[in-house]
């Protein structure tokens, strides 16, 4: 979600010790993935504080045969850093669903999005970084 | 919608993106954690419950506050059921007239002068009250006065005070069943209290006869003859 692990240190950090304050006044909600509701929202808190990247409309290829293999090249730190450049909600809709630990409705619920929008964020997601892979790795790309 | 789903399954960019994504998943759980995050998802428990003991439990305030409750209930409860234990036909009445006796001052009543067991005549004499008999254990005891008044529910009460000890004897109707109109007889004597005052009481032919001394039973059982027993 933030692509800076110190930052993200951080917000974690600060989640847990709000979440250990409520349960120690026995305030803890009820509802279920409210903590990783909170660090979601404290995640979007953190980057509006920093520069805002410029919008651009990035390529999308679509999705190559040999894309598994050109992933497997990736540095996952790479990964992280693109898709904490993905403006939000897209940004949370890739990041909960390739943690690959929620189910459709859980993200739905998590980042507050509609089926279709969800659907709109991954396929477009998978096309942009599909297009980022491409640019990554031309020879690959080319076969 | 199985349909659809079924030939999504079968399609080569169907499994061309389920080959995608799963590459992903795994190159993001690959993502480096920090170290100082990463000991908070160790094997043990983050948030180790305080061990559930009694004492703790007992301390709770409404856990307290309900114990409480039950046991006052309980107490109440068993109270309850010891007094209908010595309950009998007409022991609310009884109860009622120790009330009264307590009550009373010799003021009230007509003076009298003779023996218990002659007013019988009176009651029905002048008062048309039949069966209002004084026992023979009281019967030879001289009396200080006497009275016919009318309780709440207008039974006529016949109340007489001894010079023996200030005891005061009561004669009312007994308790009848309320269907059939047939009197709730019960044997012997039976004891009643209230407010410091002890009543001994028997029934004869539909007519209870109490008699009443601010003390203990042990001190009306002392006239009362072991012939006739409880």
């Amino acid at each position: 979600m933030l692509g800076d692990s110190a930052k993200a240190q951080e917000v974690f950090q600060t989640t847990l010790r709000e979440a250990a304050l409520r349960a120690a006044q026995g305030e803890l909600p009820r509802e279920p993935f409210w903590l990783f509701r909170d660090a979601r929202w404290r995640c979007l808190e953190t980057v509006k504080e920093d520069l805002q990247p410029e919008a651009l409309k990035l390529d999308e290829h679509d999705v190559a045969p040999h894309a598994a293999s050109q992933i497997e090249k990736l540095d996952p730190a790479q990964l992280a850093v693109w898709i904490s450049g993905a403006p939000d909600p897209q940004r949370t809709a890739l990041a909960l669903f390739y943690l690959d630990e929620f189910d459709y409705q859980e993200i739905l619920d998590l980042a507050e999005l509609k089926l279709n929008e969800l659907s709109r964020f991954l396929a477009q997601g998978r096309q942009q970084l599909q297009a980022w892979l491409n640019a990554k790795q031309p020879q690959q790309g080319k076969v | 919608m199985r349909a659809v789903v079924a030939r999504a399954d079968d399609s080569d960019e169907f499994r061309k993106q389920q080959n995608f994504d799963r590459a992903v998943a795994e190159i993001v759980h690959l993502i480096p954690i920090p170290p100082e995050t990463a000991e908070w998802f160790s094997e043990k428990d983050l948030n180790v419950g305080s061990k559930w003991t009694w004492r703790k439990m007992a301390r709770n305030p409404a856990v307290l506050a309900i114990s409480i409750a039950v046991v006052v209930i309980a107490g109440v409860s068993v109270f309850q059921v010891l007094s209908r234990l010595n309950d009998f036909p007409g022991s609310a009445t009884a109860r009622k007239l120790l009330t009264v006796a307590a009550s009373t001052r010799p003021v009230m009543l007509d003076p009298v002068s003779t023996e218990a067991g002659t007013l019988s005549d009176l009651f029905f004499m002048k008062h048309g009250l039949e069966h209002y008999d004084v026992p023979a254990e009281f019967g030879d005891f001289r009396t200080i006065g006497c009275r016919v008044f009318e309780d709440e529910e207008s039974r006529r009460i016949a109340q007489i005070w001894l010079a023996e000890k200030r005891i005061q004897l009561f004669l009312f109707p007994a308790e009848r069943n309320p269907k059939t109109g047939a009197v709730l007889w019960f044997p012997g004597w039976r004891y009643v209290h209230q407010e410091g005052w002890a009543g001994a009481v028997t029934e004869r032919s539909g007519v209870c006869f109490m008699a009443a001394l601010r003390g203990s039973e042990k001190d009306l059982a002392l006239y009362i003859s072991n012939t006739t027993g409880q």
